[in-house]
């Protein structure tokens, strides 16, 4: 997780995985996505980016391109803060935690 | 970034996306509660930036560079006719529609920056 900034965490009992997301709070994919991590009880911690200040914004944005190679698309889902996965598509999201 | 002089209601986007649906010969997505919450979105980011930003990208900053994806954005009309739906998935083609599709989050046609 990047350090400086403040993620809500939502409590699951599947903990295999260290779980982030990072999401618009206006976006109806990013809230598809979100409840779809509550409805499979997974643990995991989110941000609303939108709801950053603009520099704090900025630097998020450039951590997320640098350190996975990614275009800051939303959701992104974060595992393991390895893997990076850009937009919510459920099937893949069950393969990348490993619910399939 | 300037505000808004007069904030925008949610019945205002209801209005602004049914006027936008009717206009280009699109459909308005049929789930209650999707829509509700991109309707809710644009009103926030109308709020918050002065124009409506599209609910799923995030601002790059001013209007002007963000005024490809001011809804409807450039790319909805592509979208729509390659995916049935446009990014956000706020508009939809009657046949997709009419067929009850399903809306998936679909590639980001916008040119990286």
């Amino acid at each position: 997780m990047i350090d400086s900034i403040e993620f809500t965490h939502e409590e699951g009992s599947r903990k295999q995985h260290s779980v982030v997301v990072y999401a618009l709070s206006t976006c109806g994919f990013c809230k598809r996505a979100l409840g779809f991590l509550k409805n499979n009880d997974v643990d995991f911690h989110y941000v609303y980016v939108d709801n950053l200040p603009a520099d704090v914004k900025t630097s998020v944005k450039q951590e997320l391109r640098e350190r996975y190679q990614i275009r800051e698309l939303f959701p992104t889902l974060i595992v393991d803060e390895s893997k990076a996965t850009t937009g919510f598509d459920p099937e893949e999201w069950q393969r990348q935690l490993g619910l399939a | 970034m300037s505000r808004p002089e007069a904030e925008k209601s949610t019945q205002d986007t209801r209005r602004f996306v049914s006027m936008v649906a009717a206009h280009q010969g699109w459909r308005v997505i049929a789930d209650a509660e999707f829509l509700d919450s991109l309707v809710e979105g644009l009103t926030t980011n109308y709020n918050r930036y002065g124009y409506y930003l599209c609910p799923c990208r995030d601002t790059l900053g001013s209007r002007e560079a963000d005024r490809d994806v001011v809804c409807p954005c450039e790319y909805a009309g592509p979208d729509i006719a390659e995916f049935g739906h446009c990014y956000c998935a706020l508009y939809q083609s009657e046949a997709f529609q009419v067929q009850g599709g399903e809306p998936r989050q679909i590639p980001e046609r916008r040119p990286q920056d």
